[in-house]
């Protein structure tokens, strides 16, 4: 392999430098990122989720450093407004409710006891709901041990700091900043391979390797190589967003908002200094100036910036990995934030490349394997995003009543019907949300189960009334002592000099 | 949902809404398996669990196997591993050896436990390959410690402590299969499990919807249940049988449909593997107990007759053959309805013995029955997830056997020939094209054989990569040599402070001597 050229320097075109200068050796030529001047990044923030802490222990990033420089924040989940209907909210939080009892998950005792009306919020079995509603994190790395399964965090953060973090990390071990736009992309008459880059100083980039983060265009992947889209408007309808940064009013909250519009829907991500903002929309249903006045009419503070418009085809590229380019983030394809799952995609594309790594005869049948593997998780993640927009009782907007009455994939039929019918989550292979994230969003917007799991009535009731009044009372009493998030934030990394009117991009 | 679906309504019965009896039918190791699951996760007042203990028409296998995962079993049921390999003449087993599967006179391994260590994120085998490339690098054998042990005939248990190269393996068993199933009885009666002394001579269907409404059994009597398990074997009377449950055959990739067996002697030391050694139209097994020794010829009717194969079996015998021989019918496929109306078939142990899947496939089909138990008395989606998650799970098995025939390089017999010939499943063939193209192994959902058993069995039968991870030409490589050499001498270090298996199996679980065929 000689020489891998990385196209774009975002988010995922840094991330990819950044993993690859730490596992590559100088036996692999350079790496080198072209990364056009003129575009800039707006720092409307980003959310994650929990294995974005494996990619920043891979690169050996120090957590309370990257949160200082990004501006981060503790995320323990994500709270949905208005999504089964109007003026109902729930909390998709990271890790588990509660522990097992017997053979049984916990979710089963309570559906039974739910039924005898006597059981509580299911919310109340989840350490990090319960936390995040009082604005606490509790510190995980002096937890009590028996909790720790229950547990899990993620950071909220400014994507454009990140990625700039991330450019540093990699040009001190050697990766080259090209800043540079490219003109033409020259191929390999043989077989179709790209064999150079054309820079617009008239430079000529070879490269064995292309890694395509050029965007939603995908200048390589797509403009190049025609690889090809699959669309899933029918699924997913929003095709557009507006964002703003606005600034902090109030308590600094550890989580995610999301909240149900008539068109669409409006992210709120706090951040150390301001809080993001943008509002997805379907433009069947609404226009680019109505969305941007809904959003500034739903902002915590006066707006930091003019509001940017993106545009977007959810769906996904037909091959991630197509010839020799591989194809991440927006490049591969667009899932809209609404599970905070952007940057996490860009890093299961970089663990699938690490893994199956090419060597220069570009073996079909590695790339072969590579997109079945990737494109499943993709998938996986679509069904779960998918099933926001279905599991609607909504009727006061077009956009619902479309969703609500829509065909959905057979893989997310499958589970609703399973789960409808014994409250049991099915799970498949590759899929990132698993038992407790289907369990917070299907009970978050208020599917029911016909009935629980008929092993549960093998237990002495009285005995399971006590052990889930005291998982409830421990879940409690860890996240009252817990500190709040901004004590939290300012003894694991909080930004010296907070420059809030800082308005970026 | 209405609580029975379409099924009857009974008369006599007050109307139930779930399964609250279950009926066994086959009492070998595989029923009782099957009934001492159920008896320790549903309380008798909760489900009433018999099983018909009806005498099969062919004489159960000598012996039986069990993987590593039979370690959940013990815990489930509290089982103490000793006392259990006392009362089963059992022994331990740390894999297979294979011989003459590749060529005449190959011989691999395939054991429980890991194959070397990553370095820089890497699976240790690219490295192995990289230097055996350069002519270095040692035997592959002796980057498993599982490996070396069985090879030297030594046993002790797995430690805890992580950084030990003796915590990087586990084990299965090898049991006395009737001494199996009665120990495995006694537990399950001790838990409220019925046990019914009666061969069942007729299935009666009910209804328009054709569910099983009661057996017959050979007493004039009749049992009814909610649900049955049908633990009877390829003949499958239940399912096969009375349901008329399709079969999907996979004997075009699985040509072994019959075994023959015979208990013998043998003087020498017991081994801590059992032994799988390709011939003509089949193979030949060898699986060590206290006291002897269950040989089995495992062969394709197609290719030779019965009266052949038994007479090459005791042609060959390590020591005396200590009872008459044995004939089983093998299964060559899947029911394409496991469970099936109200009937579920574990038929695990009929498949092909040659990764000695038998117990494996019978307890996680009894698990996924509990996992999945209905929520009524006829519940359509369970059946459906069922059925879907279990064929995934003998796809991934019937994959892992199939590659054992078809990467022979044998031409000595018209067996061979075909195995060699054969077309496989697409899922099998990415999987070699890929091995064959960079060296890696690709796991699917549900894999129950891991990286280490795939490569086992890729290397042992000389599938040899092209390339391997380029990634691997980051580390120097005398950082590499040194750090395999280490590996190598923390494994051989290791090994030689353990005691032979037959000075552990006298420590801890020695078994009366008593004559294989009781």
């Amino acid at each position: 392999m000689h020489g891998v050229a990385i196209l774009g320097g975002g988010t995922a075109g840094w991330m990819a430098a950044a993993i690859l200068a730490r596992r590559l050796g100088s036996g692999f030529g350079a790496i080198q990122v072209i990364e056009s001047p003129e575009i800039g990044t707006i720092g409307v923030g980003e959310a994650t989720i929990p294995p974005i802490r494996l990619f920043n222990q891979a690169l050996g990033i120090d957590e309370r450093d990257f949160l200082r420089k990004t501006q981060g924040t503790i995320k323990l989940g994500i709270e949905f407004k208005d999504w089964s209907r109007l003026g109902h909210d729930y909390f998709h939080p990271f890790g588990a409710h509660g522990v097992r009892l017997e053979q049984v998950s916990l979710h089963q005792d309570w559906l039974k006891l739910r039924r005898l009306r006597e059981e509580g919020s299911f919310e109340e079995y989840s350490l990090n709901t319960v936390a995040a509603r009082l604005g606490r994190v509790p510190d995980w790395s002096t937890g009590d041990d028996s909790l720790s399964p229950v547990f899990a965090h993620a950071f909220q953060f400014d994507a454009g700091l990140y990625a700039e973090y991330l450019r540093g990390y990699a040009q001190a071990r050697g990766v080259a900043r090209l800043e540079r736009k490219v003109v033409n992309v020259e191929l390999r008459s043989e077989d179709g391979f790209i064999r150079a880059l054309h820079l617009d100083d008239g430079q000529r980039l070879e490269a064995d390797l292309f890694i395509d983060c050029s965007g939603f265009r995908g200048l390589l992947i797509e403009g190049a190589l025609k690889t090809g889209y699959e669309d899933w408007t029918r699924w997913l309808p929003c095709d557009r967003a507006v964002a703003v940064p606005c600034e902090s009013a109030g308590a600094l909250t550890p989580f995610t908002r999301s909240t149900a519009r008539s068109a669409g829907w409006q992210w709120r991500i706090p951040l150390q200094h301001r809080i993001g903002n943008g509002y997805v929309y379907c433009s069947r249903f609404i226009s680019d100036d109505e969305a941007a006045a809904t959003l500034l009419a739903h902002l915590d503070g006066k707006p930091l910036a003019e509001p940017r418009f993106l545009r977007f085809t959810t769906g996904r590229r037909k091959k991630f990995w197509n010839k020799n380019c591989i194809a991440l983030g927006l490049a591969a394809g667009f899932l809209e934030p609404l599970e905070s799952t952007s940057i996490h995609l860009i890093q299961r594309g970089l663990t699938h490349l690490l893994n199956w790594f090419p060597d220069r005869t570009f073996a079909p049948v590695v790339a072969y394997e590579f997109n079945r593997i990737a494109i499943n998780e993709y998938e996986r993640i679509r069904d779960f995003i998918i099933l926001h927009y279905k599991a609607t009782a909504r009727e006061d907007a077009p956009l619902w009543s479309y969703c609500r009455k829509m065909a959905i994939p057979d893989t997310l039929a499958y589970k609703i019907r399973q789960f409808k019918s014994s409250g049991r989550v099915v799970k498949y292979g590759g899929d990132l949300f698993v038992t407790p994230n289907w369990l917070a969003v299907l009970m978050g917007q208020e599917i029911w189960p016909e009935r629980y799991d008929t092993l549960v009535d093998q237990r002495d009731a009285a005995e399971m009334h006590a052990d889930l009044r005291r998982i409830r009372a421990v879940i409690r009493r860890t996240a009252e002592a817990a500190p709040r998030h901004e004590e939290y934030i300012v003894s694991h990394g909080r930004v010296e000099a907070v420059e809030s009117d800082d308005a970026r991009g | 949902m209405s609580s029975t679906g379409n099924r009857p309504a009974q008369s006599g019965e007050a109307p139930a809404d779930r399964v609250h009896s279950i009926a066994i039918v086959g009492g070998g190791a595989a029923g009782w398996l099957a009934a001492a699951t159920l008896a320790r996760l549903l309380r008798p007042s909760f489900c009433h669990i018999r099983l018909i203990d009806s005498q099969p028409e062919e004489a159960p296998a000598f012996s039986e196997v069990a993987l590593p995962s039979f370690h959940r079993l013990n815990h489930l049921l509290a089982i103490n591993e000793g006392d259990l390999l006392q009362k089963t003449r059992g022994s331990f087993k740390l894999g297979a050896q294979f011989l003459n599967w590749g060529r005449v006179g190959d011989r691999y391994f395939h054991t429980f436990g890991s194959l070397g260590a990553k370095l820089d994120a890497v699976p240790f085998h690219h490295y192995w390959i990289k230097l055996q490339r350069l002519g270095e690098g040692a035997d592959l054998d002796a980057y498993s410690t599982a490996t070396v042990a069985a090879k030297q005939g030594r046993f002790a248990h797995p430690v805890a402590e992580r950084r030990s190269v003796l915590s990087l393996y586990s084990y299965g068993y090898h049991f006395h299969a009737a001494s199996l199933a009665a120990y495995l009885r006694e537990y399950a009666q001790a838990h409220g499990v019925t046990r019914i002394d009666r061969n069942v001579v007729d299935v009666e269907l009910g209804g328009e919807a054709g569910f099983i409404d009661a057996l017959m059994l050979d007493d004039g009597s009749r049992i009814r249940a909610d649900l049955y398990v049908d633990c009877t074997g390829a003949r499958s009377p239940l399912s096969r049988q009375a349901l008329n449950t399709g079969y999907q055959d996979w004997s075009h990739w699985l040509p072994c449909d019959r075994m023959v067996a015979v208990p013998c002697a043998d003087a020498g030391p017991i081994a801590a593997y059992s032994e799988s050694s390709a011939e003509r139209f089949g193979w030949r097994r060898r699986i060590p107990l206290q006291h002897g020794v269950d040989s089995g010829y495992v062969y394709s009717s197609r290719h030779v007759s019965d009266d052949e194969a038994a007479a090459m079996l005791l042609a060959d015998l390590p020591g005396n053959a200590l009872a008459e021989p044995r004939l089983l019918r093998l299964s060559t496929g899947r029911p394409t309805q496991f469970w099936n109306k109200n009937c579920v078939a574990l038929t695990g142990s009929a498949l092909e013995p040659l990764e000695s899947t038998g117990l494996h496939l019978v307890q996680t089909g009894i698990t996924r029955l509990v996992t999945l138990f209905p929520v009524g008395r006829y519940s359509p989606a369970d059946i459906e997830e069922y059925n879907r998650l279990t064929t995934i799970e003998y796809e991934r098995i019937r994959d892992f056997l199939i590659l054992h025939y078809k990467s022979t390089q044998r031409c000595d017999s018209r067996f061979w020939e075909h195995c060699r010939q054969m077309e496989i499943p697409d899922t099998l063939r990415i999987k070699v094209e890929l091995f064959r193209r960079c060296g890696r192994v690709a796991l699917l959902d549900e894999e129950h054989f891991g990286e280490d058993s795939w490569l086992a069995l890729f290397f042992g039968q000389n599938i040899d990569p092209q390339n391997y991870d380029p990634l691997a030409d980051v580390l120097d490589l005398n950082e590499v040599r040194t750090a395999l050499s280490r590996m190598r001498t923390m494994i051989q270090e290791g090994v030689d402070t353990l005691p032979t298996h037959a000075q552990y199996i006298q420590e801890h679980c020695l078994a009366e001597p008593r004559r294989l065929h009781e």
